[in-house]
């Protein structure tokens, strides 16, 4: 069975950077690994190193154009089968793990029938892979709307700030109106120094957060930010990639 | 089952063949690849055959890309060359069936790999060949007997492609022709219930969804593959009028899925029992009684409309799955359709359209109506657009000079229409248009629906129309 990981958060806390590690870690294992970028606001693909790629957004708009044109050339054209084929040719092979960028979000007009061509395909891809690892935004508009169903762990990224914690708890209440299935919820604290670590522990403890994870400021991370090196090539023994593995463990994957 | 080297199953249709376990890439977008399938005698078939024409698998290049036609031969009894567009799209299906193979697109766009385990497995593409037939046979019964070459030269391949491009336009041609009186089923969609509970799409030849999306091969399709799925057949049942497209089967599914709200639906029609408004439409037409005219207004339009309304305004008044008389949604291809609100005029009734709606569809506005019918840059507000449909002589002119000649005769009814009119404005805002005006007297009349309703009424005077000498 596929285990979907899905991970999201505040702007700002660092949730693709987590995500980039988790999938870096993991596809080192030699898990089948599929990253889905589903968040339009970052940058998950170029924090792999990985840059201009096509987006599902694309693929879909591109279907719109073909399926709205007043006289189409073949009104028999099997649709299903066009966006399958252009989700699949979008899909960038990366060494390790296979990336999916959602993308831009819909123009004017009916999506409906699109997108419900678009969630028979996403179930079927996804069961290709061991671990899906999904950079989701705030809102988890694509469970929303059911273009990507259900979620093993859902990881909430925040930082040292209360606001941060707050996200996560506004989350946790907006998982429970999504129809969507969501096996476990847990919280990662980033960017944690050793001043402020005792109280980010009891704040999850208030808020009765499941902490899995507490990573510290690393500057290895802002140091190759700078230089503009994506993060997958972090060395194994910076302190943020050796508490991923961590997390990974205890998620048991 | 017969032997074949790899497995067979649906549960492989969704099987993606990673760059780093594959074993050759056949077409795509770095080459050509093409499929076909042909209607053929059965005295030209051999039964299971497979023939392929260049290398076969096992003199390829692992990690390659190479050209890729196959074409199909089918026979049988049924088998007609009509039946060659069904039976190709399920090529798709049965090839990722097959362990190990990964097919996208189609027609000339096909994508396959064969993956390194089950290149592993067998020498050719024999066996692959066989198991597709096998497949074909087992799914498609009519098929009696069919054969396949593949391709993979090519120059052969290049000269399959086009040959095969034309046999496609031709297909395409015959496809663009087909009309309701030519089948026996039509298509239902229910995906906008979600929100438009009461809402009937009816998908047929002549008329595309609301939404645009979903034409008659798209419901015919979906509904082959997943008759419990949002999209499933219609029996049309007995034609109760060809004009209006009124059909038993419509009916009757109007009323199941609307839960009894409406019991008629007419395809081809604006005023009487017309098609429920979903809110997806691409288009919404509006009528416009002081010009007896309809207008049409497009989602991309952003401006106002001869009646003072927009868009998003008039989607909100005709959006949620009911019946609005003097309001309809549609498909943009809607306006190619032969049957465009025949029942109410077609074109001869169309007084005005966005321009760049009117742009858009130009190549499908009859000539001798085109340039009677208003733009914004002709007419923003309705004195304007009778000025402008006066001046062009536009086809509803004609019934302004029947209702004033009828006037003066009128004048006792009137009483009673101002006293209930009233009644008629929607608690909802703004103007909707009054009741189509019946112009010569004749006609089919109007249905007033009142729904929670406190009338009080002093005197009521209901009285016939005097014939005209």
């Amino acid at each position: 069975m596929t285990k979907v990981i899905a991970i999201t958060g505040k702007g700002g806390t660092g949730k693709t950077a987590v995500a980039a590690l988790m999938i870096r870690y993991l596809s080192k294992k030699g898990k089948f690994l599929l990253a889905v970028d589903a968040d339009a606001d970052t940058n998950l693909p170029e924090t792999l190193g990985c840059e201009n790629v096509k987006t599902v957004g694309d693929a879909k708009e591109s279907l719109q154009v073909e399926i709205k044109k007043p006289r189409p050339d073949n009104p028999d054209m099997n649709k299903e089968s066009i966006l399958k084929s252009k989700v699949y040719e979008i899909i960038e092979e990366m060494p390790g793990y296979d990336l999916l960028v959602m993308g831009r979000p819909e123009g004017t007009g009916c999506y409906c029938y699109v997108n419900n061509l678009l969630r028979g395909i996403m179930d079927k891809l996804i069961v290709n892979y061991d671990i899906v690892v999904i950079d989701a935004e705030a809102g988890l508009e694509h469970f929303s709307r059911k273009i990507l169903r259900d979620i093993d762990d859902l990881i909430v990224v925040t930082d040292a700030s209360r606001r941060g914690f707050q996200t996560a708890e506004r989350i946790r209440e907006l998982v429970s109106e999504l129809d969507s299935n969501v096996g476990r919820i847990h919280v990662i604290a980033n960017k944690v120094t050793d001043a402020n670590r005792q109280e980010i522990v009891k704040l999850a403890g208030d808020l009765k957060l499941n902490l899995i994870g507490v990573i510290p400021l690393d500057p290895k991370i802002e140091e190759m930010d700078i230089k503009g090196i994506p993060l997958f090539e972090i060395p194994d023994d910076s302190v943020a990639a050796v508490e991923i593995e961590k997390i990974v463990q205890k998620l048991g994957l | 089952m017969a032997d074949f080297p790899f497995e067979i199953s649906p549960m492989f249709e969704g099987e993606r063949v990673r760059k780093e376990g594959m074993f050759v890439e056949l077409g795509g977008p770095k080459s050509l690849g093409l499929e076909l399938v042909r209607a053929a005698d059965m005295d030209a078939i051999v039964d299971d055959q497979v023939t392929i024409v260049g290398p076969d698998l096992k003199d390829m290049e692992e990690g390659k890309t190479y050209p890729w036609a196959m074409i199909f031969n089918i026979g049988g009894e049924l088998v007609e060359a009509d039946l060659e567009s069904v039976v190709e799209r399920r090529v798709h299906d049965f090839i990722n069936y097959c362990q190990g193979i990964m097919h996208l697109n189609q027609r000339y766009d096909v994508w396959m790999r064969v993956s390194k385990d089950t290149a592993g497995k067998m020498d050719s593409f024999e066996p692959f060949g066989r198991a597709v037939m096998m497949l074909f046979k087992t799914e498609l019964p009519f098929i009696e007997k069919m054969q396949v070459t593949f391709y993979t030269e090519q120059a052969e391949v290049e000269k399959q492609m086009t040959e095969a491009k034309e046999i496609f336009k031709a297909r395409d041609a015959r496809t663009k022709d087909l009309h309701d009186e030519d089948v026996d089923v039509f298509y239902g969609c229910t995906l906008c219930q979600s929100f438009a509970p009461t809402n009937v799409c009816v998908v047929s030849p002549d008329r595309v969804s609301l939404c645009g999306a979903i034409n008659w091969f798209d419901g015919r399709a979906a509904a082959k593959v997943d008759p419990e799925g949002p999209q499933f057949e219609i029996a049309k049942g007995e034609l109760l009028d060809a004009v209006t497209g009124e059909y038993t089967g419509v009916n009757d599914i109007a009323k199941k899925l609307s839960a009894g709200e409406f019991d008629k639906i007419k395809l081809h029609s604006f005023f009487d029992s017309p098609h429920t408004s979903c809110g997806c439409f691409e288009v919404v037409g509006f009528y416009i009684p002081e010009v007896d005219g309809i207008g049409w207004v497009n989602r991309e339009y952003q401006g106002m409309s001869p009646n003072g309304i927009g868009f998003s305004t008039m989607a909100g008044q005709t959006g949620g799955g009911k019946q609005i008389v003097g309001f309809l949604g549609i498909g943009v291809n809607y306006f190619y359709s032969p049957k465009f609100i025949q029942a109410d005029g077609g074109w001869n009734r169309v007084v005005w359209l966005p321009s760049i709606l009117k742009e858009k569809i130009d190549e499908t506005i009859p000539a001798d109506i085109k340039d009677k019918i208003a733009t914004e840059n002709d007419a923003t507000d309705i004195a304007s657009l009778k000025a402008f449909l006066e001046a062009k002589n536009h086809p509803v002119v004609a019934t302004w000079v029947a209702a004033e000649e009828e006037e003066e005769e009128e004048e006792e009814e009137e009483e009673v229409a101002v006293a209930a009119s009233p009644m008629m404005m929607p608690a909802a805002g703004f103007q909707m248009p009054a009741m189509p005006m019946m112009s010569g007297g004749s006609g089919g009349g109007i249905k007033l629906t009142f729904k929670n309703a406190k009338i009080t009424i002093d005197k009521m005077i209901i009285s016939q129309k005097k014939e005209k000498k």
